[in-house]
């Protein structure tokens, strides 16, 4: 049980060490809502001054863990630490699956719990990928700043204003960036996405001639 | 896989497959209002419907209204009936509900003088619950964090706050894992000295100026090492889950995971997040319908939310059950 002064880079910002880089993006800004000083979350539990304090902690890692090269001179120096950190009564501890004697893998008790409720594999529609960013917490501006699409793109792909979208070579980078933003497999999301696409597409054309005035 | 087939067995030899005990979800929150009892009727409807013997219990004494959640109108049993020592067995208070392999035990009609049961019934109910011949048992809670209400919470080591992202809701939320988490606590300590430390943190304008789990800690790690291990094991032992119910965006859904990053950060507590049920029209209708929704309108966005959480609970009870096998 670290306070908040001796928790690393990782551990102020709740992700592991093995993190991507959208799961570093995502862990800050998960941070950046929680530790304003009125966040609803906080404000009945800080006392003057604390949410400021992990504020300028959270920077701090964040700064570090998103630039390749300082996190990996970062790393180097914690190195040696992870394993003094974990030992101590864990063995008691039961409700932690860390161990199990069988041979089977334990069940993940992880902090993606939320993508078991629906594994992200099988057909992608707009309204499924919608789901998949408000469940990351993210909102369309957040995917726009990762993936630099324009947010109005990144609606229509959702609403599938296919009609509204550029030409299908786009819009399939388009579909696999967001995906790989919202944690799922973007080749794979991007092919099904575009199946809808392409036949949308070609309604489109057929329905123009009655469209057009 | 072993301690599977295990059960399957002495399922088989015992015939009736009562020995495996129920398992225990109370359900909670501090606040009223939250929605806590149509959390509970939409749990345990979801298990019900996916075959899993499922009983609704209202503990909420002084506002009983899971029955009207679960649609019975009028029981003609109730909770109130054991409180008052006129039924003896638990078992014999259980009702059936509209829904297949889902019953309840009301608390209706209850003595408005001396709702609350004493000690000593508490301590009886909680061991009868713990024996309800089912697989599910799901105790609503009522709100606040009495005493009683605290000790129910405590009874299963799966209990549920139910929260709805607003101020007032959060607020009580916290105290309620607070209140939970410290009462614990108390218990867990052998030294009475390190147990009136505890009591005086309690107190949350105690003059030694503990505020959080985590600072009472520091003060009993250095006062009593081993009590102090043995906080952390309670601390660690201790995984409050939360349900934030009601939600419009994508700020209250991420609501739960801010909560669990304070309460990780200024409580030191591992606290899950189980889901989310977004605030949908149908739900509102189906508690006017007296109707669980899973009945009513299962595939209403809030429905599938509702058994998607209802999954996870299996799931995760799935793990602490092969867990208990490798022990």
């Amino acid at each position: 049980m670290k306070s908040i002064s001796e928790q690393n880079h990782y551990e102020i910002l709740e992700t592991h060490p093995a993190a991507t880089r959208e799961e570093v993006e995502r862990a800050y800004r998960l941070a950046l809502a929680t530790y304003t000083d009125d966040s609803l979350a906080g404000y009945s539990v800080f006392a003057e001054g604390d949410a400021a304090a992990i504020r300028e902690r959270v920077e701090m890692a964040y700064r570090v863990l998103c630039d390749s090269r300082m996190r990996s001179e970062y790393d180097a120096t914690l190195e040696i630490e992870p394993e003094e950190e974990l030992p101590p009564a864990e063995p008691s501890a039961p409700l932690v699956p860390i161990e199990n004697t069988f041979g089977e893998s334990p069940v993940p008790l992880h902090k993606d719990e939320f993508t078991h409720l629906d594994d992200g594999t099988g057909d992608f529609d707009g309204e499924r990928l919608k789901h998949f960013r408000i469940r990351c917490g993210m909102e369309i501006e957040d995917i726009a700043r990762v993936t630099k699409i324009s947010p109005t793109y990144l609606g229509f792909i959702e609403e599938e204003r296919f009609a509204d979208l550029p030409d299908s070579v786009y819009v399939r980078g388009f579909v696999a960036a967001y995906a790989n933003c919202v944690g799922l497999e973007g080749k794979g999301v991007a092919a099904s996405y575009m199946k809808r696409f392409d036949k949308g597409d070609e309604d489109r054309r057929k329905g123009r001639f009655f469209e057009s005035r | 896989m072993g301690d599977r087939l295990n059960k399957l067995a002495s399922k088989l030899l015992n015939g009736s497959g009562g020995s495996r005990r129920a398992r225990l979800i109370p359900v909670g929150g501090g606040k009223g209002g939250v929605g806590k009892s149509f959390i509970v009727a939409n749990l345990a409807a979801s298990l019900a419907r996916l075959g899993h013997r499922v009983v609704a219990v209202d503990g909420d004494l002084e506002g009983p209204n899971l029955h009207t959640c679960v649609g019975v109108p009028k029981p003609r049993a109730s909770l109130a009936d054991f409180v008052a020592q006129r039924e003896e067995d638990l078992g014999k208070l259980i009702l059936d509900t509209p829904i297949p392999n889902l019953q309840l035990i009301a608390a209706t009609d209850g003595n408005l003088a001396t709702p609350q049961p004493t000690q000593s019934r508490r301590v009886r109910l909680m061991r009868e619950l713990r024996e309800l011949d089912t697989d599910f048992v799901f105790f609503d809670l009522g709100a606040g964090t009495h005493a009683a209400v605290m000790d129910y919470f405590m009874i299963g080591d799966e209990g549920v706050i139910v929260i709805a992202p607003e101020p007032t809701s959060v607020e009580n939320a916290y105290g309620f894992i607070r209140a939970a988490f410290y009462r614990r606590l108390r218990l867990a300590m052998a030294s009475h000295d390190m147990r009136k430390i505890v009591t005086l943190a309690m107190d949350q304008r105690n003059d030694r100026g503990i505020r959080t789990p985590l600072e009472l800690l520091r003060e009993i790690q250095t006062l009593d090492p081993t009590e102090g291990t043995r906080f952390v094991e309670t601390m660690r032992a201790f995984h409050p889950r939360l349900i934030i119910n009601d939600v419009r965006t994508a700020d209250d859904i991420k609501l739960g995971f801010s909560i669990q990053s304070v309460c990780r950060k200024f409580f030191g507590i591992e606290a899950e997040y189980l889901g989310y049920v977004n605030h949908d029209e149908s739900a509102r209708r189906s508690v006017r319908a007296r109707r669980p929704l899973i009945d009513v309108y299962p595939r209403s966005d809030a429905a599938i939310y509702i058994s998607r959480i209802a999954r996870k609970l299996l799931a995760n009870g799935a793990a602490g059950e092969s867990q208990e096998g490798s022990m």
